[in-house]
Formats: structure tokens, C-alpha cells, sequence
């Protein structure tokens, strides 16, 4: 599929802002799966100094300072994004049990001499606590109700992806930016950002590895309408570590696997790791925040 | 030893006693006496000085080196506002000696520590090979609180952190082998404190520091400066170099800035950094001035809200890409911390092994890491045989032994659900040495904790990390503290003197300078905010001043006419004076109707009563009172102290003193007492300030704070006497002259008749009687027209405006209209309106003063209010 993507954020400051340095993470990665072309990041007022980089998970970072005082920020990214068919696991890696793999996964669990892969290594720090993703034993035995002895990882996982979709509402109102685990493992209910922490927090208490991915994601407009400008949304999912093979990503919020209609952003521990934008600013007062996203199929 | 010394009485007793205290633990290593019972040969010179001196000698000498201590202000707990739990360490006249066969081996030991720790930190936050060949597990790494992700970019497009300066703990076990206690590389203590024990015991023992075969320290310093010079971007002379503290509210903040002042660093916090233009700058007077060297002394997660944390006031916002960008140097670089790890103790060997390719020379602390699993076994097996350590807070061992059944459940519990996080470790069975007791006047044997500081020092040849040479202090700070103690928590400190195989010469610490220098004159580059603090030592002293004598005035006549009729005394105007309230039961004005029908209180009850109200001001409590007058006072000095000299240093400490002191105050003569020493302190004060602190900006704004707070004081209590007091007339305006310090002069101009048009010439128009309104409005002009203008602007600056407004008022009144003050409503009618017209564009002016000159400093905010908390 072929997309072209436009992700505007507008800040609108009550008082005069006189310095911001800020942090986007809003170019998005090239994947095997995924091509991004012409993609080009506007800045306004125009930053005296930026610079890009990489960061730890190899997603690109944008630095920039404004020094001009300014009562508004906005930032737009576009981008032409071609993306492709994903792979399923196969192979071994669709019947290894979970088991196996929380022991492949834990560190050096004594009497094995072979030194496990470097995917394996680095997916161990998928498994640890991030800021906003603890592990506990509450999730712990919510996840054990989809993994059950000798279960397969991968039929366990999708018994998640599936039980929280099922068993979750979708509540924009209901969520700020970080909600704790435990009000949305009570509560039922959450925003597509709780659902990715609240799976990745149960794979994690089980002992596996899991990132949170942010992206996008092209929406369809009720029957007999028109897509609406602007209306398309952010939205995050999360990826789960099957040995041998790679990373697999699931979305909660909608029950299903990624497939092509999937723009992936950047992604991390936890949300914390891909925050799209942000900033330490001098000045600003209050500030009102307008987000608009276009996912435009192009074919 | 062949030739033991011939002993003296002295020593033949003190090697004794000594010998005594050892009885438990006789079988241990002791760094003063052989197994055979002979002291050593390094202790030759100072057992010598010993023997000379007599134990009452060394006593006086201790105490002597304790009063110089006192006098550098060494004092801990800086941040506690209360002077009895402020706690000073107890300088040890004896050093730790180390022979220079022993310190070969141990300098040889620390450099190769600092190489491989150096190499650890360049693969760390580089290729990471360490992690994927196996040899460090990964989850022992990135759960570490000083492991910075933001440091750990793919592809390595920047520098990669480096170590410049460390600080490594090192005990002697009971078999007196040197042991690794731990690393200190983020924010780096001692050094200051190691310098300043030298200095002062050098001063205290003369003839022993000078004659002693001793390495000296001041060499290494020098080499830690040009150290530092070096790493300017683009290599700049004599770059801006800055000692970058949390500020007066840290433990460490002394050290800081000492060390600052001694190295010739500005001492910075972080609202006077800013990184504009692509460069860290700091905030002065003069607009923004480059940084090119940091020293840090704060911890990683703290230094940039940016890319740390997020709720770090203590920060750099943009701090850490300016270090990427190779814009500024820190020194050492954020994401070092992760070498404090507790647990990397256990894996130096394989590390040295697999990095350096030889053999861990020094042996470090005896740690467990629970993440490996067969480890945890062994740990979970019998917890009470270890100590264990939280990696999140490694500084406190946790003793399992001492733990209730619940506790100790608690701590198994977490152990088990994140083994990585903990580390169990073997206690260290130390070696004793010996340390003076000055309370007992022995000498006995105690473990002693040193620390070691190296310096990479590039300049000496490859700068590959695996070759870098590193320097290590010959020297360094001890404590006597068992195995593991924080340098914090111990009482005692000790010099550490390593032996030279030959005799150096005494160099002075403060050297004659080698290189040429730029005359600087302390001026423009003054950081705004040390500018502010200034200001408000001023406003607040002067108003701490001003309420001490009107209190002390208002108990004279507490005294004298307390037990009267209230309303035939001046106590209710007085007491409006110092914003206080009668109580409803003495107030004249309530009406008496509304009043209990009760008889008048007794005249000794409203005596007490007054008296309690009035001694209240004494109290933390009051919020009017005086000490939080003082306390304000005594932050922005603290945050100036590196700007005020030792004499003005000493006077704030025995204020300080003082007011701790206050609160006991029962009478009302005491109470008088009290606050003539606090006026008498506070004029010694500024008088210290005017005469030492060179007459430029800083002194500037002290000064401007302090006369525009004493005119604001004069013209309230003359609006007070003249027209608002209940009980207007001559026995208030000699109080008013009392309390502005003028009734001497006045006396001798006028004797004792008071003319209300005498004391408002002498008060408001006289421009040659110092405390005259006319007099301070002029200096205020002098003193702001000197202050810099940051734009070349033909205007006046607003404060300028003010100053003028206020003199105009007061030069063209019409003298005229204000006679016969005290029958003539007119009259009270143009006072009343020239003192206001003079009293409005003095309030304006200490916020046209921020505006102009502090403004830049405030705080930065975070875009969008993000904060996990640590994993």
C-alpha cells in the first residue's frame, strides 16, 4: 500500500515563549516492511539549530532549538510511506511453547554453555520494567489466563491481543497521558496507549519481551461518507519477541495483527521512549495543543 | 624491623595503650605496629614528632587545626537551618602513611582501574561488545540509575562519554591488602575536602609537613587544571571553565565552593546556565558569557530536563545535545554513572580479562549480583551471611541480620521478583590504623576508608582509551568509618600522606603563577543570579535592622509603661509599627460594648501579655518574626558564599548562632540585649562588606537593596508618627529618631526640644545626614547609574525614572505648606501626600530592578508533563 502521511501538532501558548529546546520523534523508520519517501518536517517559527540522530532504538531523532519569541509551535510532518505485506512466523518459532521461551529469555540460567543470540540479548531489556510499565503480579495472572501450560507463545499471545480487546472500552475520555496499570486493569477501559502498556505489562510479568510501537493507522469513514481532513488519529500497538524469528507486532485496541495499513513511527520501552514531541521551554504559560493526522491512500 | 627505635616513656606508653586496644583483634593487619609489636618505619617521622610533642602537644596542635577547620566554615548539613545539628568533622593530626614501596603497587592498581573503567564506559555506550559477547548481562546494565539511554545514540555519530576525573574508595583488609570499595565518577567529592585537611594540618604541624619525606599534592592539582583547559572545544585559551553545583541545598555544596574558588572556577547552579546560539552560556550581568569546561557536580539523571529527567530544577535544559555536539566539555560526561554500579565489582576480573587482556590487579569488594540465578540460590540459602545492596540506592547496605522476621520477609520477597537489582556482598574485615582521639587524648587503633582521586591525562601520550594515562593523586581523603561508611557520616578525617623514596621540597598550594594572566576585574560577568542574592542580603538584612530596633524600642517602653493605661501609651502605635495586633481584650479601639463585661485586665496581665506577643517575634514560628527575616538572609548567602569574605562569612555564623539562641529569650531586658548584638552583628556585617567586597556590581545591588529598604522603613515610621498614630507628638518622634539611629545627631543640633520641622529636615531633606531620605535617594541614583545597561538605549532605564520621580517630589515641595505640622490639618495633608508621592516609586523599584537585571533567570517548563517513575 502507499500511503502519504501528514501529522501536524499546534501549540498555542497563553504567554510569549523566549527559548524551547525540543525533541520530535516524528520522522518515521524504513522497515523491511516499510519505505518512507519525501518525508520532510516543518517546523514553525523556523528553529535556529537542528539536528537529527539516532537514538538507542535506532529511531530518528530530531533536535531543535527556537530562540525567536514565539505565542504558537507548529510542527508538521509529511511523508510518503509505501508499506508491505507482513510476515507471519513460521516455522519452529509458531510452536515453541512460552515456557521455552521465558527460559531462553532469562539470564544466564546456569548449566547452558552456548551464549545466547544478540537478538536475544537485546530483547532481554524488553523484559525488564520501564518507567511507565511495571510488572506485577496482577498482570501476571490476568496474562496466565491466555497462557496456559505447554500453550504456544504465539497462540498465548494472540489469546491476549484478543482478551483485551474483548474485555476492554475504548474510552477517550477516560485516560491521561499515564495511566497507572492498576486503574486500567480495574477499570476495563482505556485508550490504545493503556492497552499496549497494559500487554506489554502482562507479557513482561510473565516473562517475556515486549516494545511499544507508535504509528499509525489509516481508518475508513462510515459508510456513504467522506473521509474527513485531519481525522485520522495517532495510535500505538506493541511488538512481542519470538526467538528465531523476530519481532512480532499485536494491536489490542482493535484485536487484530498489523498488517499494511499500519505506518510505524518509532518505538521503544514504553511510551516515555517515543514521546512524538517534546520540550523544556522558557515562558508559554498555559498552552492549548491541536493535533491533526492524515492517512491518505494514494493507490 | 632490624633497628627498632630507641623508645621514649611516651612511646613506650602509648605503644602500650595502643597495643591494649588491639588485644580483640591482635591477629589483624595494623598499619602502625608489626606483629612483633614495632612501629613501622614509615612512622618514623611522625612517631619522631610525636615524641617531641607529648600527647598534650598533639591535643593543642588538634584543637588548632580544629579552630582553623571552623574558621573555613567546614560544616555539614549545610541546608539544616538549625545550628545545634549542624555538625563539623573532627580533623585526625595523624595521617595514614602508605611507603612508597606499598603505594607503587597501589598507584599501579588505581591506574589500571581508571583504563578499564574508561574502556567500560567506551564500549558501554559504544559498541556494546561486552554485552553481546556475554561477558556483562544486559539487565545489570540498564536498570542502573546512572545508565543514560539518551547517551547511548545507534550509530555513534558523537563522542562517546569519558572519565576525567575519579574518585576510587580503598581499604586494607585484616590481612592488610589493599581492597576496592567502590568508584565515584558522576559527581566526584573529596578532592576539595583531601586539599583543604593538607593545608590546614600543614599550617597546625609546621615543622612536621615541612620536613616530612611527603609527595605533594599541589602538582596534581595543576595537572588537573590544565587537564580541564584542554578539553575546551576548539581548544580555546583560557577557556571559561565552571564548577556546576545543585546549589546551597546539597551536602556537598562547601566543597563546591571551595574547590571553585581554589581552582578559579565561577561556581554555577543551573538557572545561571543556559544553552543559547548552540553553546552553554552562563547569565550575567553583561548579557551571556560562553562556558567551555563543566565541571559536574551533579548526578546524571539530574543534569538536563530535556533528555532526563524531566523534573530535574536542578538542570540544563538542551545540555546534554550540546555535549553530543561537542559545543561544551563536561567533565566527566553524562552517562558515566553506570561505572558506580555495585554489582560491577564481581565482574571487573572477566572485564579486565576480556577489555585490557591481563589481570585485575586490585581486588575489589567480594559481591554476589542476584541476577545470576545459581548466585540468588546462594544468597536466598542463608541471607543473614551477607550484606545487601539495592542497585537503585547503593550508598546504605542493607544488614539482613538486623531486620525484623517482617522486614527481612519484605526484602526476600523483592529480592526475589527483580534479583537484578541486588547485590550481596561479604562484609571486609579491615586492618586498624591508628587515629587520635582528642577527647580521651589517646591515640587508638581504628579502621580507616580512603579515597584515591585520578586524573586521565591525555597530554601524557596515546589517548586511546586502553593506553590513556591516568594520574593518581599522591595524597587523598581518609575517615575513620568501618568498611562501606558514606564519607558523610563519619566524624573523623585524616590526610593521607604518601612517603617519596627521596624528600620533596614544600611547594606553597598557592603558587606563583607561571603563565601570563588576564587581569579580570570582577564586574560584568557577575551571574545575575549571585546578583539577585546580593539584592536580597541587602533587603533583608536592612529589614531585619530596621524591625530589631523598633522591637528593642517598643520593650524600652514596654518597661517603662507597660503596666499603664494602653491608651496613655505609645505601645499601640508602636505595635502598628511592627504589624503587630493587640489582643482583642487590650485593643482601645474595640468597642467596649461588645467587650466581655469584665473588669480591665490587671495591669501585670497586660504587662505579660504584651511581653508574650512581642517576644513571639523570637520564635521560627511567627511568620512576622525576626529569624525568618534572618533565615532569608542566610539562603542568599549561602547561594553568594564564594562573594562574601571569610570575616562576612563569620559574622553570618555567629548570627546564626545567635538566633538559634533567640527562641530562649523569657525577658524583656534579655530581649533588649539580643537585639542590640543582632544590630551591632548585622552593621559589622555590611561594614565587613563595604570595606572588603570590591565597590562593583555585586556590591552595587547589596547596597541598592539595602538603602532602598531602609527609605521605604523611614518613610512608613515618619508617616506613622507625624500623621497616622493614634498618639501623635514628641514622645513618638523620638522614637522614630531612635529607631533611625538619628537622635544623637539630633540631640546635638537641637538639644532636647523636639520640632516636628526639625526632624523632618534632619530626616527628609538633609542631604549630608547619611539615614536622610534626600541622602539615600541620591546614592540609589549614584548606585543605579552605575549598574550596566545591556543595550546601548538613549532612554533612562525605568529604575532611573523612579529615582528621578522620587527626587523631584522631594526637591520641589513646598516647604511652606508643611509648617506648624502639629495644629495645621493642612499641613499633615501635604505630608501626608509628599510621603506618599515618595514612597510609590520606591515600592515600583525592586521589581524594575529584577525586571532589568534578574529576569532572565527563571524557570523552564516542560512542553508536555511526562514522568515514569524509575524502573
Amino acid at each position: 500500500m502507499k500511503y502519504q502521511l501528514r501529522h501536524t501538532t499546534h501549540f498555542e501558548y497563553s504567554s510569549p515563549v523566549t527559548l524551547s529546546h525540543n525533541e520530535a520523534r516524528l520522522l518515521p523508520r524504513d522497515l523491511d516492511v516499510q519505505r518512507c519517501t519525501n518525508t520532510r518536517l516543518t517546523i514553525s517559527p523556523t528553529p535556529l539549530r537542528q539536528h537529527e540522530r539516532l537514538d538507542f532504538f535506532g529511531n530518528r531523532v530530531l533536535y531543535f532549538v527556537i530562540q525567536d519569541i514565539h505565542d504558537s509551535l507548529e510542527v508538521t510532518i509529511r511523508s510518503r510511506i509505501t508499506t508491505q505485506k507482513r510476515l507471519e512466523p513460521t516455522g519452529d518459532a509458531v510452536h515453541s511453547g512460552w515456557e521455552t521461551v521465558v527460559q531462553h529469555l532469562a539470564p544466564d540460567s546456569g548449566g547452558k554453555a552456548t551464549i545466547a543470540s544478540p537478538e536475544t540479548l537485546d530483547a532481554r531489556l524488553f523484559t525488564l520494567n520501564s518507567p511507565f510499565v511495571k510488572r506485577s503480579e496482577a498482570l501476571r495472572r490476568f496474562a496466565l489466563d491466555c497462557f496456559s501450560p505447554q500453550r504456544s507463545l504465539c497462540d498465548s499471545v494472540l489469546a491476549l491481543n484478543q482478551k483485551i480487546y474483548r474485555e476492554f472500552s475504548y474510552d477517550p475520555e477516560y485516560s491521561t497521558l499515564a495511566t497507572p496499570l492498576e486503574d486500567v486493569l480495574k477499570d476495563r477501559k482505556g485508550v490504545c496507549q493503556d492497552f499496549a502498556h497494559l500487554a506489554i505489562g502482562a507479557l513482561r510479568s510473565v516473562g517475556l519481551a515486549a516494545r511499544y510501537v507508535s504509528g499509525y493507522l489509516e481508518t475508513f469513514p462510515p459508510p456513504g461518507q467522506e473521509k474527513l481532513v485531519g481525522a485520522d488519529a495517532s495510535h500505538a500497538w506493541l511488538s512481542v519477541f519470538i526467538p528465531n524469528w523476530g519481532w512480532l507486532d499485536i494491536d489490542p485496541t482493535n484485536g487484530s495483527l498489523p498488517n499494511e495499513r499500519y505506518l510505524t513511527l518509532a518505538w521503544g520501552r514504553d511510551y516515555g521512549d517515543v514521546t512524538p514531541l517534546r520540550g523544556v521551554m522558557n515562558g508559554g504559560g498555559a498552552h492549548e495543543l491541536t493535533v491533526e493526522v492524515d492517512v491518505l491512500p494514494l493507490d | 624491623m632490624r633497628n627498632p627505635l630507641p623508645h621514649s616513656t611516651l612511646l613506650h606508653q602509648l605503644l602500650a595503650d595502643y597495643q591494649a586496644k588491639r588485644s580483640q583483634t591482635a591477629h589483624r593487619y595494623d598499619d602502625l605496629v608489626t606483629p612483633e609489636g614495632q612501629f613501622r618505619a614509615r612512622w618514623q617521622p611522625l612517631v619522631e614528632e610525636l615524641d617531641e610533642l607529648g600527647l598534650d602537644g598533639l591535643q593543642q596542635r588538634t584543637l588548632e587545626a580544629q579552630n582553623l577547620l571552623h574558621e573555613n566554615g567546614v560544616t555539614f548539613n549545610v541546608y539544616e537551618d538549625d545550628v545545634r545539628k549542624m555538625r563539623s568533622w573532627q580533623l585526625d593530626p595523624i595521617p595514614y602513611v602508605i611507603s612508597p614501596q606499598s603505594w607503587t603497587m597501589l598507584e599501579q592498581g588505581l591506574k589500571q582501574r581508571a583504563r578499564l573503567l574508561e574502556c567500560l564506559v567506551t564500549d558501554l555506550y559504544g559498541e556494546r561488545r561486552v554485552i553481546r559477547d556475554g561477558i556483562l548481562p544486559p539487565e545489570l546494565v540498564y536498570t542502573h540509575p546512572g545508565w543514560l539511554f539518551p547517551a547511548a545514540d545507534t550509530g555513534n555519530l558523537y563522542a562517546r562519554p569519558n572519565v576525567i576525573f575519579q574518585g576510587m574508595d580503598v581499604m586494607r583488609n585484616e590481612d592488610g591488602e589493599w581492597r576496592v570499595l567502590g568508584d565515584w565518577t558522576q559527581a566526584v567529592s573529596g578532592v576539595g575536602y583531601a586539599l583543604e585537611n593538607r593545608i590546614i594540618l600543614s599550617r597546625a604541624l609546621s615543622r612536621l609537613y615541612r620536613d616530612a619525606p611527603l609527595s605533594r599534592l599541589a602538582g596534581f592539582l595543576q595537572a588537573y587544571h590544565r587537564c580541564l583547559s584542554e578539553l575546551a572545544p576548539h581548544r580555546r585559551g583560557n577557556p571559561n571553565i565552571v564548577l556546576f553545583t545543585p546549589g546551597p541545598g546539597s551536602s556537598g555544596y562547601f566543597e563546591h565552593a571551595w574547590l571553585a574558588n581554589y581552582m578559579n572556577f565561577s561556581l554555577v547552579e543551573g538557572g545561571d546556565l543556559v544553552v543559547r546560539d548552540g553553546q552553554v552560556s552562563m547569565r550575567t550581568l553583561g548579557g551571556l558569557k560562553a562556558v567551555d569546561v563543566i565541571v559536574r557536580q551533579i548526578t546524571d539523571p539530574w543534569c538536563d530536563p530535556l533528555e532526563l529527567r524531566g523534573d530535574s530544577l536542578l538542570g540544563v535544559p538542551g545540555l546534554m545535545q550540546a555535549e553530543r555536539r561537542g559545543e561544551v566539555a563536561i567533565a566527566n560526561s553524562l552517562g558515566v554513572g553506570v561505572l558506580e554500579h555495585p554489582a560491577l565489582a564481581g565482574f571487573l576480573p572477566g572485564l579486565c580479562q576480556y577489555l585490557l587482556g591481563e589481570p585485575l590487579q586490585l581486588t575489589g569488594r567480594d559481591v554476589l549480583w542476584c541476577g545470576t540465578p545459581h548466585y540468588l540460590n546462594t544468597v536466598l540459602d542463608n541471607m543473614n551471611a551477607w550484606q545487601i545492596r539495592a542497585v537503585q540506592d547503593a550508598t546504605k547496605p542493607i544488614i539482613p541480620a538486623e531486620l525484623t522476621p517482617d522486614a527481612l520477609a519484605i526484602l526476600r520477597q523483592s529480592i526475589i521478583q527483580a534479583p537484578h537489582l541486588y547485590v550481596a556482598e561479604q562484609p571486609l574485615k579491615p586492618a586498624s590504623s591508628p587515629s587520635y582521639n582528642l577527647q580521651h587524648n589517646k591515640v587508638t587503633p581504628q579502621p580507616v576508608c580512603l579515597r584515591f582521586f585520578a586524573l586521565a591525562d591525555p597530554s601524557e601520550g596515546n589517548t586511546e582509551p586502553a593506553d590513556l594515562p591516568h594520574r593518581i593523586m599522591p595524597g587523598g581523603l581518609a575517615w575513620v568509618a568501618p568498611p562501606g561508611t558514606p564519607v558523610m557520616e563519619s566524624t573523623i578525617v585524616k590526610d593521607i600522606w604518601v612517603l617519596s623514596p627521596v624528600a620533596q621540597p614544600h611547594i606553597s598550594l598557592l603558587q606563583r603563577a607561571k603563565g601570563p594572566i588576564l587581569v579580570t576585574r570582577d564586574g560584568m560577568d557577575l551571574p545575575s543570579r549571585v546578583a539577585e542574592s546580593l539584592f536580597w542580603i541587602g533587603r533583608y538584612g536592612e529589614r531585619l535592622d530596621n524591625r530589631s530596633r523598633l522591637l528593642r524600642e517598643t520593650l524600652t517602653s514596654l518597661v517603662e509603661e507597660g503596666q499603664l493605661r494602653l491608651t496613655d501609651t505609645l505601645l499601640p502605635d508602636l505595635f502598628t509599627a511592627l504589624k503587630l495586633e493587640l489582643p482583642d481584650s487590650l485593643d482601645p479601639d474595640e468597642d467596649p460594648s461588645a467587650r466581655t463585661p469584665t473588669e480591665p485586665p490587671v495591669a501585670v496581665e497586660q504587662f505579660i501579655t504584651l511581653r508574650k506577643i512581642l517576644l513571639d517575634m523570637f520564635q521560627h514560628s511567627d511568620n512576622e518574626g525576626l529569624p525568618r527575616l534572618f533565615y532569608a538572609m542566610l539562603r542568599n548567602s549561602r547561594a553568594v558564599r564564594d562573594h562574601l569574605g571569610d570575616d562576612a562569612w563569620r559574622t553570618i555564623n555567629t548570627l546564626h548562632q545567635t538566633f538559634s539562641d533567640l527562641p530562649n529569650i523569657q525577658g524583656a531586658n534579655a530581649g533588649q540585649r539580643g537585639l542590640e548584638e543582632i544590630v551591632t552583628l548585622l552593621a559589622a556585617f555590611f561594614g565587613l562588606c563595604n570595606e572588603t567586597m570590591p565597590h562593583h556590581f555585586g556590591w552595587r545591588f547589596m547596597d541598592i537593596g539595602r538603602i532602598t529598604e531602609r527609605c521605604i522603613a523611614s518613610l512608613e515610621l515618619l508617616k506613622l508618627a507625624m500623621i497616622s498614630a493614634r498618639r501623635p507628638g514628641t514622645d513618638l518622634w523620638e522614637t522614630v529618631l531612635a529607631t533611625t539611629d538619628n537622635l544623637t545627631v539630633y540631640r546635638r543640633r537641637y538639644r532636647s526640644q523636639l520640632y516636628p520641622a526639625a526632624i523632618l529636615d534632619l530626616l527628609l531633606f538633609d542631604e549630608t545626614n547619611p539615614r536622610s531620605v534626600g541622602y539615600m535617594l541620591k546614592r540609589l541614583e549614584t548606585q543605579i547609574e552605575h549598574l550596566p545597561h545591556p543595550e546601548t538605549t538613549p532612554f533612562r532605564s525605568q529604575e532611573t525614572r523612579l529615582i528621578i520621580q522620587a527626587t523631584s517630589h522631594l526637591h520641589l515641595v513646598d516647604l511652606d505648606s508643611l509648617t506648624d505640622l502639629e495644629n495645621s490639618a493642612k499641613a499633615q495633608a501635604a505630608l501626608e501626600t509628599l510621603l506618599d508621592q515618595l514612597l510609590t516609586p520606591l515600592y515600583a523599584l525592586s521589581d524594575a530592578i529584577s525586571h532589568s537585571h534578574f529576569s532572565h533567570a527563571e524557570t523552564p517548563k516542560q512542553l508536555v508533563t511526562l514522568q515514569g517513575s524509575v524502573t
